[in-house]
């Protein structure tokens, strides 16, 4: 057994012997519980091995019985080092203070990054994280575990739906993900909905808002249909008010309706132009000339090339010009009531609402005067009667 | 009685199959090649130099000769022997 580790650390001696009974002493020795090893001679005839020095120390009374006479030739081992860097105390102080501040430096926060925020800005998380302890030149001892940290960082943080902490040698990575939001509208002020018009409701739905008003209910022009205001006078909150409210709604058209009609009719006659085309040009090719009608119409034709199913830029194109005459046509009474009537509710419909339906139509007075038909009717319709009146706040803040 | 003794003893021994060396108190060497010689139950060192080493049993002596002998490790009943060694005569 050369000396092990554990022989290192006690200290190891290499002792030379000579003279008297070397072979007693070392029997004697081993009796006494010594432990030697290495025993070799010397070419000298001298005993040379190896020991502790604790045991170093004991060999004396067996040295004195046998008559051997001893020198050490060579030290070695852990307290003889502390000798050495005992000579060099700089030395040994310059090391410690090495392997101190190398384990100070890295137990420091160097670094902290911030990772996957998109909408939070880094501030804020850093802000998060400062009031959690993270920051640089922090000693990483003093935090917490990570799953902590990034638990406490996410509930300073509403806006993320998940915070990571993560240490990665001297600097921290906080990854964040950001929760999604759905897109806020567009804001609105406080509101009431009010009638446009004089009606009877059929229907009312409040979104927001408290309905004022019940269905076959008679409203006038302006009354509040869904109130913005919600609760009593003592505890009140204003709300944007929203939903639909429809209600029967009467108009009165006075029409005047023409006997005669002017009507476009064709004469047979027509001359022709000729066109050559090319890559979205043309060139007229035939029919020069001034064209011999006072009233006339356009016909355009295009005929484009192809080439086994492949449309070529070329073509040509076909102008028909056709003269036409302005007709007068006499109509019946019934035939103008109609129409003028007809022409009412067209009318009705672009200031209604495509939504808008006509229940019930009702002829008040007709009268037939200087070739015209003049007309009273009375419309009813279904409508949405809803329009939006901002609350003002009346309290006076 | 001593040889009754002893004959108990060998009988025994014989009908068990113990090893003679637990029993009788011999020495037992395990030698690996001619470089490592390990002996067991000895009884102290008589003479040691580079090319012999002798040591006592309990009955008669061990001498190991050989060249650049060293006793890497010696307790009170076992010697751990390197070197070259080229005889070993028990006496």
């Amino acid at each position: 057994m050369k000396g092990t580790w554990m022989h290192w650390v006690k200290g190891i001696v290499t002792v030379r012997a000579r003279g008297g009974e070397l072979e007693s002493f070392v029997n004697q020795a081993l009796q006494g519980g010594l432990e030697l090893w290495s025993i070799r001679r010397t070419s000298e005839g001298q005993l040379e091995f190896e020991t502790t020095i604790g045991h170093f120390f004991r060999l004396r009374p067996y040295l004195k019985r046998t008559g051997c006479r001893i020198h050490v030739t060579d030290r070695n081992g852990l307290p003889f080092w502390g000798l050495k860097v005992r000579r060099r105390i700089f030395f040994g102080v310059g090391l410690l203070l090495f392997f101190v501040g190398l384990y100070l430096l890295s137990s420091l926060v160097w670094n902290v990054q911030v990772n996957g925020n998109i909408r939070i800005s880094d501030e804020q998380i850093l802000k998060a994280a400062e009031a959690e302890g993270i920051h640089q030149l922090q000693w990483s001892f003093k935090l917490d575990d990570p799953a902590v940290l990034s638990k406490r960082i996410a509930a300073r943080l509403p806006d993320a739906s998940w915070v990571g902490v993560e240490k990665k040698g001297t600097s921290i990575v906080i990854n964040i993900v950001e929760s999604t939001k759905p897109d806020q509208g567009p804001l609105l002020s406080p509101r009431h909905l009010i009638a446009t018009d004089d009606a009877v409701i059929t229907e009312i739905q409040a979104d927001t808002g408290r309905p004022v008003v019940k269905r076959n209910m008679r409203v006038k022009k302006g009354d509040i249909l869904i109130s913005g205001w919600l609760g009593d006078e003592t505890n009140m909150q204003t709300v944007v008010a929203k939903g639909k409210v429809r209600g029967i709604v009467w108009h009165e058209y006075d029409i005047v309706s023409p006997l005669t009609e002017k009507v476009k009719v064709y004469t047979g006659l027509s001359t022709t132009k000729w066109h050559v085309v090319a890559g979205g040009r043309a060139l007229q090719v035939s029919g020069f000339g001034k064209t011999p009608y006072s009233e006339y119409e356009v016909v355009q034709r295009e005929e484009q090339l192809t080439w086994h199913g492949i449309k070529l830029p070329f073509g040509r194109m076909k102008e028909s010009v056709l003269e036409v005459r302005l007709d007068e046509r006499t109509l019946t009474k019934e035939e103008a009531v109609t129409k003028g009537i007809q022409q009412a509710k067209a009318d009705l419909m672009t200031k209604a609402g495509s939504d808008a339906v006509i229940v019930a139509e009702k002829l008040l007075h007709e009268k037939t005067d200087n070739g015209k038909v003049y007309l009273k009717v009375l419309l009813e319709v279904e409508q949405s009667i809803v329009t939006e009146m901002p609350i003002v706040s009346t309290q006076g803040e | 009685m001593r040889r009754m003794n002893r004959r108990l003893q060998k009988w025994t021994a014989n009908l068990l199959e113990l090893p003679q060396d637990v029993v009788y108190d011999l020495p037992r060497l395990t030698m690996i090649g001619d470089r490592q010689l390990y002996i067991e139950n000895h009884r102290g060192v008589l003479h040691f130099s580079s090319d012999r080493l002798r040591l006592a049993l309990s009955k008669g002596e061990l001498e190991v000769t050989g060249e650049d002998l060293v006793i890497r490790t010696i307790w009170t009943e076992e010697v751990f022997i390197e070197g070259v060694i080229k005889h070993i005569e028990v006496r």
